[in-house]
């Protein structure tokens, strides 16, 4: 299941990851629970704490989300989206999702509801491997022979926002894959906005992205590009709706995810 | 202004011991501050290489690297503009590159209130009031604040009206200066009067530095330099609205200095030049604490250390004071016991700095839209992250809640603003209506979001230029330290607010 149009010739995909229909998809108010993992392991100083709980409201089933690199906001409902992290021990609660994202939705107020430790640790915080290093750093991208490739962020639900080391990271890899392969050897790059714009009921919530938001995340990209010094002459943009899903890597497989993106692609000569 | 580098005489350190509290207490006594060190706009003598200037804790250290600079016909220091005010005017080196209250008092009092300094533009509350009344300059003279005048709606880099998805009205003009005919939202050319702090000029290739090529807060490239095409570390300026040193002194040209004609490439280049070598820490706390004995507090690690790192990839936040923590009981039993107290005091004070975490919330550029998440529970080096200057790499526009109601104290003195969102969604922590004394980074974008947001500062020297924040909502660092304990229950206990404040103070 590929949303990927072909433009200017053959295009060669990033893929690592076959997207599937994600284990839970629920919609509900977040819960925080705040323990304190620094003061039991001085080795995490500084490091973000604390655990993010979901109940899904049709099963009574409390999730563990802390994996999702976009956290919750515990004054706004999220949608969440994940994986069930099988034989995962319970250090907040709850069942450990992951992967799993959660988009926080700002129209749909919560009660904001916190929990003690209650004897939950939480668990180191994770480190992103798509941590995006500065610009001195060396990246990790294919060797030649150079090929059209495709680097895909996604979003949370209805947004534009480049989540750090997350979102941004796919467009740091287009980026420097076209500086790598250098601008006299490639034609262009393709920007291409989705959106999920199919509207679908989820736990009795009707979401549906706006179509304008495709045009957003194309728009953030663009700028981007244009600051990091790609030519505007050599980018071309596009943006839809009703979003297909896509084997993007950078979904971590959960399908619904892989909707919300953008496609952006170096094509080379 | 003499040369002589004088050491004020202080009283002695208060080192107050109990059973169960040590605190070491700094601040306690006032520092005369004379004509001595008050520098003349134009009075063409030489910026020393290095000099300690005594404030109320012990001494501050402004050096400049290269050696002693002539400052006749320097563009930071001669008067340029019509107004008699140069750069040096409100950036004076005993307040750390800044300006107190307590230096602007005495140039009032010298002067009967006709220095430049207290020219009518930003000098003053509201150019509109009786010049030649103090009560007409008391947010200088009582607080350390400048007007400053923004455009509304935002102006782009290209001098472009930005469309905003606000709308502001005037709740409070205790100045007249925001719903006057000449100044404010009525005006003909519609302004916005806010009040700020000047920013230390001191230690700016920190403040400059770019760490990465991405800004998280917003998702986006960092923004280039028209001028040069290179990436800013949008670090410079409260609000954001200049991000490079050239751009930063054509508006305080145009404002500040009230010049009519542009700097020229000279006189950019030499107020540059002289910007980027001075920088400006604590030395000595009392008279007899070194700072950078044993450990390498002070001014000369600033010079010579590399800028724009994360301290958790380099060299921890403040690890200046790490020796202290290495000394062993022998030595430490050598050392003068109100020396021994501090010192024990700021180890005390790093190890809460990098390990008391509290729960960070509401905070707009912490708790949105990073994904860090709402709450947020973790420490000082969260967001004060780089290495020797605790500012933020990413860069810093947070809304800690100093402009904001309902965090901000109350600040009659100050305007108030009713800020209505009128995009597609409230602003997250706050909702369509927001009351602000300072909309902040938003007067540059435009946006709801970026309401109260202020760029994170740099905390070298802090203790030769209280007030703090911005606004100098915070009369002291004790101040300060009490303001972030309140505004996310840190509870601090009162051993662990002094250690925190000897920390701060030995920066």
């Amino acid at each position: 299941m590929i949303a990927l149009r072909i433009m200017g010739g053959a295009l060669a995909l990033c893929v690592a990851t076959t997207a599937t229909a994600q284990d839970v998809r629920f919609v509900a108010c977040p819960i925080y629970r705040d323990t304190n993992y620094h003061e039991s392991n001085p080795d995490h100083h500084g490091r973000r704490t604390g655990c993010w709980l979901v109940d899904d409201p049709e099963t009574g089933i409390r999730y563990d989300v802390n994996d999702s690199w976009s956290k919750p906001d515990f004054a706004y409902g999220v949608l969440v989206e994940g994986d069930i992290k099988e034989g995962a021990e319970d250090t907040c609660g709850g069942i450990q999702l992951g992967p799993v994202r959660t988009s926080i939705l700002y129209d749909r107020e919560c009660p904001r509801r916190s929990l003690m430790a209650e004897g939950y640790t939480s668990r180191p915080p994770l480190f992103s491997e798509r941590y995006v290093m500065p610009g001195f750093v060396e990246r990790d991208l294919p060797d030649p022979p150079y090929r059209t490739m495709t680097f895909s962020p996604t979003f949370d639900f209805d947004s534009a926002f480049m989540t750090f080391n997350l979102s941004d990271y796919a467009l740091d890899q287009a980026i420097y894959y076209y500086r790598q392969v250098g601008a006299d050897n490639v034609s262009k790059v393709i920007v291409t906005g989705w959106a999920a714009t199919e509207p679908e009921v989820i736990s009795g919530v009707t979401l549906a992205e706006r179509l304008e938001v495709a045009q957003e995340r194309v728009d953030g990209i663009v700028t981007t590009l244009l600051r990091m010094g790609i030519p505007e002459d050599r980018i071309e943009t596009h943006a839809y709706g009703n979003a297909e899903v896509s084997d993007t890597e950078y979904a971590d497989g959960l399908e619904e995810t892989s909707r919300r993106r953008a496609d952006i692609t170096v094509v080379v000569d | 202004m003499k040369m002589a580098a004088s050491r004020l005489r202080l009283p002695r350190l208060a080192a107050l011991a109990s059973a169960t509290a040590l605190a070491v207490t700094v601040g306690m006594a006032q520092a005369q501050v004379d004509e001595e060190y008050w520098w003349t706009a134009g009075s063409g003598e030489v910026f020393p290489e290095v000099r300690d200037y005594p404030n109320a804790a012990g001494a501050l250290r402004v050096l400049v690297e290269g050696g002693p600079v002539d400052t006749v016909g320097h563009a930071f220091f001669e008067p340029i503009g019509p107004n008699g005010r140069a750069c040096v005017t409100c950036h004076q080196p005993h307040d750390a590159m800044s300006l107190t209250p307590r230096t602007a008092q005495e140039r009032w009092e010298a002067t009967g209130g006709t220095d430049p300094l207290f020219a009518a533009w930003d000098g003053s509350n509201c150019p509109t009031m009786p010049q030649g009344e103090r009560a007409s300059h008391s947010l200088l003279l009582d607080h350390g604040l400048f007007r400053i005048e923004r455009p509304w709606p935002p102006r782009d880099l290209q001098g472009n009206p930005i469309e905003t998805d606000f709308t502001i009205e005037v709740v409070r003009d205790p100045w007249g200066c925001n719903t006057g005919r000449a100044y404010g939202l009525d005006a003909e050319e519609p302004t916005v009067s806010v009040y700020r702090r000047p920013r230390p000029v001191a230690n700016l290739k920190y403040i400059l530095a770019v760490g990465f090529d991405y800004d998280p807060k917003s998702g986006l490239a960092m923004e280039l330099d028209p001028e040069t095409g290179e990436p800013m570390s949008g670090n410079l300026m409260s609000d954001r609205r200049a991000q490079s040193l050239s751009l930063q002194m054509r508006d305080a040209a145009a404002s500040h200095l009230e010049m009519l004609r542009d700097l020229t490439d000279a006189e950019r280049a030499q107020i540059a030049d002289f910007e980027s070598r001075v920088y400006a820490a604590q030395q000595t706390i009392g008279d007899d604490i070194a700072l950078d004995e044993v450990a390498e507090g002070g001014a000369e690690l600033l010079q010579r250390s590399e800028a724009g790192l994360l301290g958790i990839f380099a060299s921890p936040v403040w690890s200046e004071f790490d020796a202290w923590a290495e000394m062993s009981e022998e030595e430490m039993a050598a050392l003068p016991p109100e020396t021994r107290a501090f010192r024990e005091s700021v180890v005390r004070g790093l190890h809460l700095w990098r390990t008391r975490s509290f729960l960070v919330n509401d905070s707009a550029g912490i708790n949105q839209p990073l994904g860090f998440g709402n709450p947020a529970r973790n420490t000082c080096q969260f967001c004060h992250n780089m290495s020797r200057t605790g500012i933020d790499v990413a860069p810093g526009q947070i809304d800690l809640g100093t402009s904001n109601q309902p965090f901000a104290d109350p600040m009659p003195h100050l305007p108030l603003f009713r800020i209505t969102c009128t995009g597609r969604l409230p602003h997250p922590h706050y909702g369509r209506e927001i009351l602000t004394s300072d909309p902040g980074y938003a007067l540059t974008t435009g946006r709801c979001l970026d309401v109260g947001k202020i760029t994170t500062q740099q905390m070298r020297a802090m203790a030769a230029r209280e007030p703090l924040f911005h606004n100098g909502i915070a009369a002291d660092i004790p101040g300060l330290v009490d303001f972030y304990d309140r505004r996310y229950n840190i509870q601090y206990t009162p051993q662990e607010r002094q250690d925190m404040i000897n920390l701060l103070t030995a920066l």
